[in-house]
């Protein structure tokens, strides 16, 4: 599936082609690629998905050579690009065909010869053209014949209106006594337009309605999701706490040991069976199982953040807070565009390299007494001196 | 012959090569052992005579790197020499990495698990750091996992010293999946803080098992980036709209990493929002997280011959191209016994990635304990 831009400025709707494959290669920028676009504001042609795109029937065999425009007879072997459209009066006919004959304005359809323009032929989302046709005629049907069930005194009536709807559809889409069906249309309008806009607003505050209440319901599942979340780091510390007291305990107290770790655990499953906690003790129960993959011979000692004896020569020597006036670091320093400082760079860690490495050598702190002028962080013309921050 | 040949001659009679582990562009790993002692170890043939302007960068780099750093969390580089026209590096011999263990699905891993790797990681990088070491292309794969678990840092070949306020550094660096946003904008002044976002998106993949930020492009890494963090304001990060090759690439919201994380301790969260900083200079050190208290906090950090490792053993198989990395081409020295280099373009992260990240976050909760 590809979604492509439009074109041309006139280009708003968004078409997504289904079984794409040949939508990639499309790249011509005169043909009316655009027709698509105000489809479905003309006539309703299209189906429109969730998020609101219309997807097109596209033939889905990539290499079918069976399409062909009725119009022109070329088909997909002449013209690999061949798209069909569908005309307002459910005829099918190729891009170039639709640019050729409507570009100068209304023409007849080269089939039935009713006048069409370009702007009315739609992308096709069923195989079927009559589906096609159906769904636009009811979808317009639709639209007017919104009654319900309780505008009717009883379900006699109901049903009578709905049969009368159905009369009328069956009539739009197989064209029969099409003036007539036309009359009986309007003549409905005009008895019940009160009705019709009574129940178009009815819809509109359900809908509404429909939609507060999924918002509702999102919002309180992401309040008991943070409360849950609340609650779990609550015991968790409440945990760390226990075992930070039991070993401060161990350490302090010159009671029997065992004695003081089992009634600090009487203690801390009694708190903990107050609280309702069934899924948490499922997962205790799984890491128990998991843990005794462990539990053999070694025992896991705490974390020892370094495990080397490393001497850095810190005590020997100090940065100075205000920096150093150094040639080479003057372009770092002077950070005009303040490419550095966001690149994370720190000149300290220059100036620290040099000193550390100087004193390590030497193994001699640096002389104190001979250290030139420094100016303040702020040099002359304002730059900022990467040493802050 | 010379002095020196004859010194060369005398270390390469010093060890053994035994089969062929793997192959790249730059490099052919072997399996090795010591002549004298029969310990494991792995050289590394660069092929020398390839390259019109001289030796490999990256060949250069490992070695000025690892003959002076020494620590239990870097890999150990035991000896160089020459043999006809190629320069040979002898290795520690590792036969895990990371990424392999992250992949296993078979393996299940505890928080402790997790604290014991950052923490070796964390100990290794500040040791680089101290040493005034950028590692520049930290990843799980090339951290490498020794037989008794030990963790180590490998593959120095975009390693640069930093701090020398003379010289520009190359934003290309860092495979892109672990590259830190400054230098997505093309910042040539940075710091040690790019490493630590690395670790930051090691540690967020360690809880995920699938990786953090998978981004498609450079713009498309920014985008993600953004997407999971929020995108940066100039409060948050002074000065980044300056950077030479800023864009605005819209805007996100900031979404809280429990959402995603949602069986981590909140120290858990606290260090790993710590190593994901926008701005590089509040972006914690490696030396100050040694001592975030999550390190601290139980459960102990799992004892390294304890760690989950990979049952299945490895097999020699080509060393694919590097991918992320745009600039520098060159397989990484780091010795691999297997390389199991990230595609962009894998079905991991295509469609069905969706439904599969979803199954492992579940996975995931389900073997992390509550406390």
């Amino acid at each position: 599936m590809s979604l492509r831009p439009g074109v041309g400025g006139w280009l708003q709707g968004k078409t997504v082609r289904k079984g794409g494959g040949l939508s990639t290669s499309n790249t011509r920028s005169s043909t009316p690629q655009g027709v698509q676009s105000t489809s479905s504001t003309i006539f309703g042609g299209g189906v429109k998905d969730a998020s609101g795109r219309t997807s097109e029937y596209f033939v889905r065999r990539r290499h079918s050579m069976d399409d062909q425009c009725p119009v022109c007879k070329s088909d997909r072997y002449l013209n690999p690009k061949l798209r069909l459209l569908v005309s307002s009066c459910y005829h099918k006919m190729c891009e170039s065909c639709i640019d050729r004959l409507f570009t100068l304005g209304p023409a007849p359809c080269p089939i039935c010869s009713k006048i069409l323009r370009k702007l009315a032929f739609t992308p096709q989302t069923f195989e079927d053209l009559s589906v096609e046709k159906e769904v636009a005629v009811r979808r317009r049907i639709a639209k007017e014949f919104n009654k319900r069930r309780d505008d009717f005194p009883d379900l006699r009536a109901y049903n009578d209106y709905l049969e009368e709807v159905e009369d009328i559809t069956f009539n739009l889409i197989n064209e029969v006594d099409m003036p007539q069906t036309e009359a009986r249309i309007a003549a409905y309008r005009a008895e019940n337009a009160a009705l019709i806009e009574l129940n178009i607003q009815r819809e509109e505050a359900y809908a509404q309605t429909l939609r507060e209440q999924e918002d509702a319901e999102k919002r309180d599942r992401e309040q008991r999701a943070t409360q849950l979340r609340r609650e779990e780091e609550e015991e968790r510390e409440e945990r760390e706490k226990d075992k930070r007291e039991i070993i401060d305990k161990l350490e302090t107290s010159d009671k029997n040991a065992a004695k003081l770790i089992a009634k600090s655990r009487a203690n801390a499953l009694k708190r903990t069976s107050a609280r309702v906690a069934s899924t948490t003790t499922v997962v205790h129960s799984n890491a128990r199982l998991l843990r005794t993959r462990a539990a053999k011979d070694i025992p896991d000692v705490p974390h020892v953040p370094f495990k080397d004896n490393y001497y850095g020569y810190e005590d020997l020597y100090q940065l100075r807070p205000a920096g150093y006036e150094d040639f080479f670091s003057e372009a770092v320093r002077k950070d005009r565009e303040g490419i550095m400082r966001a690149g994370g760079y720190r000149i300290e860690e220059a100036w620290d390299r040099a000193l550390r490495d100087a004193v390590a050598d030497l193994d001699l702190p640096p002389l104190m007494g001979l250290a030139p002028k420094t100016t303040s962080t702020m040099d002359s013309s304002g730059d900022v001196i990467m040493a802050e921050a | 012959m010379d002095a020196v040949e004859k010194a060369n001659t005398e270390r390469q009679r010093r060890w053994v090569k035994d089969k062929k582990v793997g192959e790249g562009t730059y490099a052919v790993v072997y399996q090795g052992r010591e002549a004298s002692t029969g310990r494991k170890v792995a050289i590394k043939k660069i092929k020398v005579g390839q390259f019109k302007d001289g030796l490999d960068m990256s060949a250069i780099r490992e070695v000025k790197f690892l003959r002076e750093l020494k620590h239990q969390n870097v890999i150990e580089l035991l000896d160089v020499f020459s043999s006809k026209t190629n320069l040979n590096l002898v290795l520690e011999f590792l036969d895990s990495d990371l990424e392999m263990i992250i992949k296993d699905r078979a393996l299940v891993f505890l928080p402790a698990d997790i604290k014991s790797w950052m923490a070796m990681t964390f100990r290794g990088l500040e040791f680089c750091h101290r040493n005034h070491v950028l590692h520049r292309d930290l990843k799980p794969n090339n951290l490498l996992i020794a037989s008794n678990g030990e963790l180590k840092i490998a593959d120095f070949g975009l390693a640069r010293d930093f701090a020398d306020p003379g010289y520009k550094m190359t934003c290309q660096v860092i495979t892109r999946w672990y590259r830190p946003p400054e230098l997505l904008f093309g910042s040539r002044y940075y710091s040690s803080a790019v490493d630590i976002w690395s670790v930051g998106c090691i540690f967020a993949e360690l809880m995920l098992r699938i990786p953090y930020l998978p981004g498609e492009s450079d713009m498309d890494q920014l985008k993600t980036i953004f997407r999971a963090l929020g995108t940066p304001t100039e409060e948050e990060w002074p000065g980044h709209t300056k950077l030479p090759d800023y864009v605005p690439v819209g805007q996100f919201q900031k979404f809280p990493m429990r959402d995603l994380f949602t069986a981590a301790s909140a120290d858990t969260l606290n260090l790993l929002s710590k190593c994901m900083i926008y701005e590089p200079r509040k972006r914690i050190s490696a030396r100050e997280a040694l001592t975030h208290p999550y390190f601290f906090a139980l459960p102990n950090p799992t004892f390294p011959s304890k760690l989950p490792k990979c049952s299945t053993h490895f097999s020699a198989r080509p060393l694919d191209e590097v991918d992320g990395n745009v600039q520098m081409n060159s397989t990484g020295p780091g010795v691999k016994a297997r390389s199991l280099k990230r595609k962009l373009t894998s079905s991991d992260d295509g469609s069905e990635g969706r439904n599969r990240s979803i199954a492992r976050r579940l996975d995931f909760s389900k073997h992390t304990p509550g406390s």
